[in-house]
């Protein structure tokens, strides 16, 4: 039996960062591909359909909470999940990503373990990885 | 291929990746792997063009310094920068199908639209884009005759112009033109060559200008579609910006833009909103004041 | 109908310019497009400067924004590049974000900068700055990444300027390295990142 493997959009500016969520996402089964801006980002939810977005806020040409909000416009007008992820811990950067349309709201480091299960908690349901 | 003839300038893979990830952000050209016996042959021209002896010193001269002359070299060798007729055609199969109906109908219909419809190509070189957009709409689209249309070409570079203006092409550059369109568009003016007809020619009104001088770029106005291919990825930065400042500016809300295949607004501008068409990504004017 | 040639340009085509004090009162105006045109149609002039760093922090439409930036950028002078690297610690994540692009752009001005901003109370601020330093075109900006690298108390500081300095990164800078990861043991992205860095 084959499965469709879960597709995950992990979008930042910083190639380590891109690096890093990309192989803890991929060892834990999650088909993953990248963007290194929230434009590209949101070029490439224009032609894929993904099931998880893993969204950076401070990155050039396009921050992540425009992106995010673009995600959710009717530019893209997609209904999956999104996580974002900020260095940033200013009053108010919840309430930000929230109401762009995120999902949830985190703050680096964030450790392995729980990126991981965090993916799988917001695309539970979506094939595989269960 | 083994791995004696991979090595041309000595590129180790994480030198690889470092410079593909440059360039990317850089043009936002991104090459596949299996490009890489390519890259690395032009990498290899380049630095020796350049008083540079290897990878790592030319690379950081090429990053850390002001360089523009390192990077058109490079851009030069890295890109196919030759200009034929019905050139990535797939783009104005956009316009006919997609594009053109959705600027009739958002200017209120066949019936009702004021003024002509306007398309820019910019650079136009010598003219083979202008041209070939020319004869697609005369042979394939059905409202030529009820609407019209106003084609311009635009190039900074004079000598191109007086040739596009002179329309007469080689073999190489009307290779992908049906031979019922070129009976019936060109004549033949000896040496091999084929002059455009005069008709078509007198109706692309050809202009030079910089696309990154504001005040120049202030003539071109209300343009529902523009093509602006394989140009933005020689500016450096400021000047890209600038450039795609200024074609916004000669937009109507809601026009489109079309870069070439390898382009992406994303590493430029974000003032334009992609839209996904069947043959690929157009990027249009916002329609209101918000992006 | 049919393909139709224009013959004569039309009047906006052979008006004169708007003259610069014209420009100015535009960047005030209530419609966008006219400040945007406005913003744009100052490039080069230098007492654009003031009035267009007055207004950037303010501007609603990203669009102007961003053309005020890319006209104030080209002068790449002291005034521009310390008028904007105050807005590096605003709340506005679109404008600090576009600042810190802007300011890549600079690399005559930025350097007198950074001392200042490498000093920073706000790691926040120190984090954009490694952002601005990653772009800028300056053979002594892998020198400063260095510094933030061996110094910056701050885990997210590091790893951004790790980041940054990673297109450069050769076997001279193992040391600094291993030296952030001694620094900070229980960051595991900051030795993933350290471990990518140096293969």
């Amino acid at each position: 039996m084959t499965e469709t493997p879960v597709k995950v959009l992990v979008v930042d500016d910083a190639a380590t960062v891109r690096l890093y969520h990309t192989s803890l996402l991929s060892e834990a089964g999650f088909a993953v591909e990248e963007a290194a801006n929230g434009l590209e980002a949101v070029e490439a939810a224009l032609t894929t359909a993904f099931d998880l977005f893993v969204v950076d806020v401070n990155m050039p040409k396009m921050n992540g909470y425009t992106c995010v909000e673009t995600l959710r416009s009717e530019t893209v007008g997609t209904p999956a999940p999104v996580l974002m992820i900020s260095t940033e811990d200013r009053p108010g950067d919840a309430e930000r990503a929230y109401a762009a349309g995120a999902n949830l709201y985190m703050v680096k480091p964030v450790s392995a373990e729980r990126l991981v299960r965090v993916a799988r908690m917001l695309t539970a349901g979506r094939g595989i990885p269960a | 291929m083994t791995s004696a003839a991979t090595a041309g300038a000595g590129l180790s893979e994480a030198d690889f990746e470092k410079f593909r990830e440059y360039f990317y952000k850089r043009t936002g050209i991104q090459f596949a792997p299996s490009k890489r016996y390519f890259v690395d042959k032009r990498i290899d021209t380049c630095i020796k063009n350049s008083e540079f002896d290897t990878f790592t010193t030319w690379f950081a001269a090429l990053r850390l310094s002001a360089r523009d002359d390192l990077l058109q070299e490079l851009i030069n060798q890295l890109t196919v920068n030759e200009t034929y007729f019905l050139r990535e055609d797939y783009q104005f199969d956009s316009m006919l199908r997609t594009v053109l109906p959705d600027v009739v109908e958002a200017r209120g219909g066949a019936n009702r639209i004021v003024g002509p419809i306007k398309i820019l190509s910019l650079p136009c070189s010598t003219g083979e884009e202008p041209y070939s957009i020319a004869l697609r709409l005369l042979e394939e689209w059905d409202l030529i005759d009820r609407l019209d249309v106003e084609i311009h070409g635009a190039d900074i570079d004079s000598s191109v112009l007086d040739r596009a203006r002179h329309a007469s092409y080689g073999e190489r550059s009307l290779q992908r033109v049906p031979k019922k369109w070129r009976d019936k568009y060109f004549s033949p003016v000896g040496g091999g060559r084929y002059q455009l007809d005069e008709g078509i020619r007198g109706a692309v009104t050809l202009h030079q200008v910089n696309v990154t001088d504001t005040l120049a770029m202030r003539a071109f106005r209300d343009f529902d579609v523009i093509f602006c291919r394989n140009v933005l990825i020689y500016f450096d930065e400021l000047s890209s910006r600038r450039a795609a400042e200024n074609l916004y500016g000669a937009m109507r809300p809601g026009a489109y833009l079309f870069l070439g295949h390898s382009e992406s607004m994303s590493r430029i501008s974000p003032i334009f909103t992609p839209t996904r068409l069947p043959e690929g990504i157009v990027y249009q004017r916002p329609t209101g004041a918000n992006r | 109908m049919g393909l139709v040639r224009r013959n004569t340009p039309p009047p906006e085509e052979t008006a004169a310019p708007p003259s610069a004090d014209t420009l100015l009162s535009q960047l005030d105006d209530p419609d966008p497009e006219l400040r945007r045109e406005a913003a744009l149609g100052l490039d080069g002039s230098a007492e654009a400067v003031a009035p267009l760093l007055d207004r950037v922090a303010g501007e609603t439409e990203a669009a102007v924004r961003d053309a005020m930036l890319t006209t104030l950028a080209a002068h790449d002078t002291a005034q521009v590049a310390e008028g904007l690297a105050v807005h590096l610690a605003s709340d506005d994540a679109g404008l600090r974000t576009a600042v810190a692009e802007t300011l890549a752009t600079m690399p005559n001005s930025v350097p007198a900068l950074l001392p200042r901003l490498i000093d920073d109370d706000d790691h926040d601020v120190r984090v954009m700055t490694a952002m601005v330093l990653a772009d800028l075109p300056h053979p002594e900006a892998m020198t400063w990444l260095a510094v933030m690298i061996r110094e910056d108390p701050h885990p997210n500081v590091v790893t951004a300027a790790i980041d940054a300095l990673l297109p450069s990164i050769g076997p001279e800078h193992h040391e600094l390295l291993r030296g952030a990861v001694e620094r900070f043991p229980d960051d595991p992205f900051l030795r993933f990142t350290v471990e990518a860095a140096v293969k």
